[in-house]
């Protein structure tokens, strides 16, 4: 179902990794319901929206998300909503695992949420209204074998979002943390599906996630409503 | 290039724009011997964040050229550059010159 309406009216959502899958499918959702979407990304633009502005940022790399704002504020004077979604992942047991895979999703999935939030906080703070939602995995929970750096980057992701809701309480910008399960994406094309699937089978509501599931919870997290939620992480299909 | 009057009014913007978010009982004296940092500070930590990035997007806009004021340098001088305006002001004015 992708209803269409207005939650998100008046409303500039930032969001990282928007060329594909999860990432891209909350940028459409987001259009869908009326708000402005900025999309960062390493490559070229995949959504085409009058109110869709793409820049080609590689969040790994601070000096290219620095850029990314100058140019962000050129066309949009505030950031309302940030979803920190970009992420790569290299699933392979740790003797082996290439240093530089491991350091790329250090830098991609910490340090990128990290230098997005903190530089789009500097917009929200004039604003005092704010909403930063970091996409964590049901990975920091299952800790399955071969991802020791992704999940410990998305554990670290959830505790970053926690010290920055303390940080960013005072100027009524929410910081949470949404981990989500495995949902039909390139990403998740990249790993054995048989693995997965078994992954899946033992969850409590044992189904991969749907898009909606996802915008569900967003929207929750987005809402005015939601001015006293913070520094909590939700997860989804009944893992905990 | 900035010169030092023109510093001197952002980081007193920034401190003025502190106080518009304060009570009437909570206003700033604002001058050029504010301190900022340090044992008599009148600034919370919030609020010495909020006049860095003011002051950091600020000079930056009017010197056409990106800053850091929280890079490892500021951190280690002597003196920190945070301990009142005139000692921000001139840690601005050093790295404006060797910038231009």
């Amino acid at each position: 179902m992708n209803p269409t309406g207005s939650t998100y009216a008046g409303k500039l959502a930032l969001i990282t990794g928007s060329r594909r899958g999860v990432g891209r499918l909350l940028a459409e959702h987001i259009l869908r319901n009326g708000g402005r979407v900025a999309g960062f990304a390493r490559g070229e633009a995949t959504i085409e929206h009058p109110d869709y502005h793409h820049f080609q940022v590689d969040i790994g790399d601070p000096a290219s998300v620095q850029q990314g704002f100058a140019a962000l504020k050129k066309v949009a004077d505030a950031v309302h909503i940030v979803i920190n979604n970009a992420a790569v992942l290299t699933s392979q047991y740790a003797m082996i695992m290439p240093p530089a895979q491991a350091q790329a999703m250090i830098n991609t999935n910490l340090m990128g949420a990290f230098m997005v939030s903190r530089e789009a906080s500097k917009l929200m703070r004039k604003g005092k209204w704010g909403r930063i939602i970091n996409i964590g995995s049901m990975a920091v929970s299952l800790e399955p074998i071969g991802d020791s750096v992704y999940a410990a980057c998305k554990a670290g992701l959830a505790t970053l979002s926690n010290v920055m809701a303390k940080e960013l309480a005072p100027l009524n910008i929410t910081c949470n943390t949404l981990s989500i399960t495995a949902i039909k994406t390139d990403m998740l094309a990249q790993l054995p599906g048989d693995k997965i699937d078994a992954v899946i089978a033992g969850l409590p509501i044992p189904r991969y996630a749907e898009p909606d599931d996802i915008f569900n919870i967003v929207d929750f997290l987005a809402s005015e409503r939601s001015s006293y939620i913070t520094a909590q992480t939700i997860y989804m299909g009944g893992v905990n | 290039m900035l010169n030092q009057d023109a510093i001197h009014a952002i980081i007193l913007q920034a401190l003025n724009n502190i106080n518009d978010e304060r009570g009437p009982d909570e206003q700033l004296t604002v001058g050029l011997d504010t301190r900022l940092f340090g044992a008599d500070a009148v600034l919370d930590s919030l609020s010495l964040v909020s006049v860095i990035v003011d002051v950091e997007g600020a000079v930056s806009e009017q010197a056409g050229r990106d800053i850091s004021l929280t890079d490892d340098r500021a951190m280690s001088q002597a003196v920190s550059p945070f301990t009142d305006v005139r000692s921000l002001t001139a840690y601005i004015e050093l790295l404006l010159s060797e910038q231009a």
